[in-house]
């Protein structure tokens, strides 16, 4: 008993100091006791969702557009692609490089089974989809190093599927819904213009693509 | 479960997030009972939160640190066996500093939610003889591993689904790399690089 009180003599003294200390200073003790709960913070960034600004105009119109002074801060959602492995055309996702393992935001035109005519830079002229991969383009074509550049990826480079424009406010909301062109919005004004220009671009990307037969995609 | 957690969870913080000056007031400043509003009553509150943020420290160090895993499947035969063996698996490696014959774990480029486990045979810059058995590609056949690729290869070649199959694999579909053999206790090992140059 004795020598077990003795053992324990410095860490109780060490116990008591530390708490001394403590209480003189709460700024540090606030930090510490915050720092505690880090484990939470990480998880949720780690496997639910993170914020991130984009850089680069690979997205043009849709992230960084000209008329932005900013650039795009966006919330990207990691629990669909990470925990569930959804994947949807259509939807703008960030994934690895394959060129040199760098963060990039792509969207993705055409899953397993599906044919692709492909612009310039590639060798074929039509590409099928094998199974487990995906291809994905910028919007802006002249700016950016897509699937036509590097052929269509693993499906497990893709980290997080983008959800959400933060910031600035003018664009702010969900993205993902399938483009409408705006009702409230007179004809000839700009809102106009540029939803119909958005319709545009999506019926050229959708005309590029052959999908998958149904039957085929459910036996692979 | 996971909505009574969650609910659990939020009504901790809201319960002791309510009115912090209050409970600052009721339980004066002494020692390791800290004003912070977050360790404040509400024990049983507390501990789920506890719990559930040990939980997540758990899964993060799995996650990108190291963790032990099972390894199933023909492929590796003389390495690993079918079934039945633990490993330990690194996760927190640097891709670009793998060597020919490191055991690695990487996310199947066929499906994306299956990890799996092979062999690297080829860096970036390597001339592979794509399969000398010939039953995927003419034995003749060689290429070269791209940048910031690498070429796979199962120890098993005829029940393997490898690089010959689907090409060489980028590094950011890397997860990890087998280190050591853990289970059964009598062949626990460090994996030896069984790489060789040969003149």
């Amino acid at each position: 008993m004795q020598a077990l009180r003795l053992v324990r003599l410095p860490w109780t003294r060490l116990r008591h100091s530390s708490r001394d200390f403590l209480a003189k200073r709460p700024t540090i003790h606030w930090l510490l006791s915050a720092l505690v709960w880090l484990p939470l913070g990480l998880f949720v960034t780690d496997c639910i969702a993170n914020v991130k600004s984009i850089r680069g105009r690979s997205m043009q119109p849709t992230l960084n557009p000209d008329d932005s002074q900013w650039r795009d801060v966006v919330l990207f959602n990691r629990f669909a692609v990470r925990i569930l492995h959804k994947y949807n055309r259509g939807d703008i996702v960030a994934l690895k490089s394959p060129v040199d393992s760098k963060l990039i935001v792509k969207r993705i035109i055409a899953l397993e089974g599906d044919v692709v005519r492909t612009l310039p830079p590639y060798p074929d002229a039509e590409v099928r989809i094998p199974p487990g991969h995906a291809w994905v383009e910028g919007d802006e074509p002249f700016r950016t190093e897509d699937s036509n550049r590097f052929g269509p990826i693993p499906l497990g480079l893709v980290e997080s599927k983008l959800s959400y424009i933060i910031w600035p406010l003018s664009r702010m909301g969900p993205l993902g819904q399938p483009v409408i062109a705006r009702p409230d919005a007179r004809r000839g004004s700009p809102d106009w213009r540029k939803s119909q220009a958005d319709l545009e671009r999506e019926k050229w990307r959708n005309s590029r693509v052959t999908l998958a037969p149904e039957s085929s995609s459910l036996s692979s | 479960m996971a909505i009574r957690l969650l609910t659990r969870l939020w009504s901790s913080i809201r319960n002791t997030a309510q009115n912090p000056k209050v409970l600052i007031q009721q339980l004066p400043y002494r020692g390791l009972q800290v004003s912070t509003v977050w360790t404040q009553p509400h024990k049983a509150n507390e501990r789920v939160a506890q719990f559930a943020n040990f939980l997540c420290a758990l899964h993060l160090f799995a996650d990108h640190v190291a963790t032990i895993s099972s390894v199933q499947g023909p492929s590796m035969i003389p390495t690993m066996a079918n079934e039945g063996e633990i490993a330990l698996e690194l996760k927190w490696i640097n891709v670009h500093k793998l060597a020919r014959g490191d055991l690695i774990t990487y996310a199947s480029p066929l499906d994306p939610s299956r990890p799996v486990c092979k062999r690297v045979l080829g860096l970036p810059g390597d001339v592979v003889c794509v399969d000398p058995t010939g039953t995927y590609a003419p034995s003749t056949e060689h290429v070269v591993v791209p940048k910031n690729h690498l070429w796979v290869s199962g120890d098993n070649l005829a029940y393997s689904r490898d690089s010959r199959v689907y090409g060489p694999i980028p590094m950011g579909l890397v997860r990890g790399k087998l280190y050591a053999r853990v289970w059964p206790l009598r062949d626990a090992t460090v994996f030896p690089s069984n790489f060789d140059f040969i003149d």
